[in-house]
């Protein structure tokens, strides 16, 4: 069994043309954590996942304050939001290096991918590069779990 | 001028040029002069390494370290959170309100505190509840490093300038307190009714989300309170002991080395974590300099200034002194104040020799190195700090506004300086 056998096939991608807003409408619309951005021959060119959206919101001390449990009301933190500058600009900013795996790659390698560079979902590509999936954590790790059943 | 002369003096400016641009990081600047000057006083005849380890003041490092470890002990506890905390509920969402607390807690702690460690502490803290209220962080960031400044002007432990003048006369904990605690109270005044007056917009504005400051749970920030309680007993002990070292015939580097190691054995913290928050960078950059003016003496540089403030001398001791903390405060607002009092205690010293009364100088040197390091985004380590904490919010201090805020600060603490120095001259 390979991640071709376990990944989602109607992948949602974004236009590197795309904005950030426009990118947040999908993530909303979609319910789903990450967004492969692709060029005009569908090759993976970065991602962008929910969380770099949601860091736009995220106040700046959480950079410098290790605990904020004390903090029992957020303030005027909870009605930020970003400039309509950084919402119409171009979604590359937030972009970030795509790690891709191909289609024959063996769940346990794409699975440990995943643990290490800290990656909820995974593209799947062709040897070209082209977008053919998408496999999240859950998706690998069932399969994998599925495979015990042929333990005696 | 001699050939050792000329060289000692090329290496020691070099290397203020150096820390001055700071292209190179000031510690490998002071290790790399010290050593130059170590080589050129071997070729020259001047100077070896004898020498220089008997002019390292071992009493300011010891003195140094200790409490740089008691505070490396105190910072995980969360005790200045929940100072901060307190401040922000006391304010009750008053921007003014909270100003003045956290800059008289910024100041207050301070006195005890090396100023870096101070504004690393409470900097990140206040960062939060500006946020939380929805107003800009800069005005108390910039007052909290002006006034962690003004307030280690104080006492003998609060700024390293002062442990320097302290060891290098003898003066005690009670000299300072005396002495500088008045002017920097007064100081602190001045500048906060100043720095109040210069934000004022910003001060006025009620934030919109006053109440959320009540959700701040002190108890909850105070994350290690048997540490913060064992850590401030042994500081309060040590604290009164600082009073009366002299009374018993010791030093307040001898206090704060036996209350480190008692707060150690009581504590007993994880070690290597503790040891990461102590500034060796610091200590090594004293080390350094000792080492670089131990160089400039031998060469017989020294006795040349001497020589020139000789002519000096006919000055009315009283504005010597003004003259003294201006010209302290330009130097120390471009230049890192550490090397100016390591080179010029020396001097100040060598005056003597000219039959002036020279015990008021030494106030006067640490109230111009104290208050001098305000003037500039870079005249202090604390500024600095703050201004590079600053710049990675969405509200970044810019040197064009602290030469708007932080300048005239540093100008009304001097005049202050000079005018309390000239009516108490008689008591200094």
């Amino acid at each position: 069994m390979n991640i071709s056998d376990c990944m989602k096939r109607n992948v949602i991608s974004i236009s590197e043309t795309a904005t950030v807003r426009e990118a947040a409408a999908i993530f909303s619309k979609k319910h789903i954590g990450l967004l492969p951005v692709v060029d005009m021959d569908m090759k993976v060119i970065g991602v962008v996942g929910l969380r770099d959206l949601l860091d736009l919101e995220l106040p700046d001390f959480l950079r410098f304050v290790a605990d904020v449990d004390f903090v029992h009301d957020f303030g005027a933190v909870e009605s930020t939001r970003p400039s309509s500058d950084i919402l119409n600009g171009s979604i590359t900013v937030l972009m970030k290096n795509a790690i891709n795996v191909n289609e024959d790659c063996g769940l346990l390698r794409a699975y440990a991918m995943m643990l290490q560079h800290g990656l909820h979902d995974i593209p799947v590509v062709t040897d070209e590069g082209i977008l053919v999936g998408v496999a999240s954590r859950v998706d690998i790790g069932t399969s994998i779990l599925t495979s015990w059943s042929e333990v005696n | 001028m001699s050939v050792p002369a000329v060289f000692a003096s090329l290496i020691f400016f070099a290397s203020l040029i150096l820390i001055y641009t700071d292209k190179i990081n000031r510690t490998i600047v002071a290790l790399a002069g010290a050593a130059l000057m170590l080589v050129v006083g071997q070729v020259l005849q001047f100077y070896d390494l004898e020498t220089a380890i008997q002019v390292i003041d071992f009493e300011t490092l010891g003195l140094l370290m200790s409490m740089m470890i008691l505070f490396a002990m105190l910072e995980p506890t969360g005790l200045f959170e929940y100072l901060a905390v307190l401040a922000a509920r006391a304010s009750r969402g008053s921007p003014l309100r909270l100003f003045i607390l956290l800059g008289a807690i910024t100041a207050a702690v301070s006195m005890f505190l090396n100023n870096v460690t101070t504004v690393v502490l409470i900097a990140p803290v206040t960062i939060l509840i500006c946020a939380i209220l929805g107003i800009s962080a800069v005005p108390y960031l910039l007052a909290e490093a002006l006034f962690s400044n003004i307030g280690g002007v104080a006492t003998l432990v609060g700024d390293p300038p002062n442990v320097l003048i302290g060891s290098a006369v003898g003066l005690t904990f009670n000299d300072f307190i005396f002495h500088s605690l008045p002017v920097a109270v007064m100081a602190c005044i001045g500048g906060m009714l100043l720095l109040s007056y210069l934000f004022r917009e910003e001060l006025s504005k009620k934030p919109q989300n006053a109440d959320s400051v009540m959700g701040l749970n002190p108890a909850e920030s105070l994350n290690q309170p048997e540490t913060a309680r064992r850590v401030l007993i042994v500081l309060g002990a040590a604290i009164l002991l600082f009073f009366v070292h002299h009374l018993l015939g010791i030093g307040p580097a001898f206090v704060s080395i036996v209350a480190m190691s008692v707060a150690l054995i009581w504590v007993r913290p994880d070690m290597e974590e503790a040891l990461k928050r102590v500034e060796w960078n610091v200590l090594l950059f004293f080390g350094g300099l000792f080492v670089m003016v131990g160089g400039l003496e031998y060469a017989g540089v020294l006795d040349i200034v001497l020589g020139l403030l000789e002519g000096m001398s006919h000055i009315d001791p009283v504005w010597f002194g003004v003259i003294i903390i201006w010209m302290t405060a330009i130097l120390s607002a471009i230049v890192d104040n550490i090397p100016i009092t390591i080179a010029l205690i020396p001097i100040i010293q060598g005056l003597s020799e000219t039959g002036m009364n020279i015990t008021p100088l030494w106030w006067a040197l640490a109230f111009g190195v104290g208050f001098g390091g305000n003037g500039t985004i870079i005249g202090s380590t604390a500024g600095i700090i703050v201004a590079s904490l600053s710049e990675k919010t969405k509200a970044p201090i810019t040197p064009r506004l602290w030469n708007q805020r932080g300048l005239p600060v540093m100008v009304v603490t001097c005049i202050i300086a000079s005018v309390m120095f000239v009516i108490l001259y008689e008591t200094f």
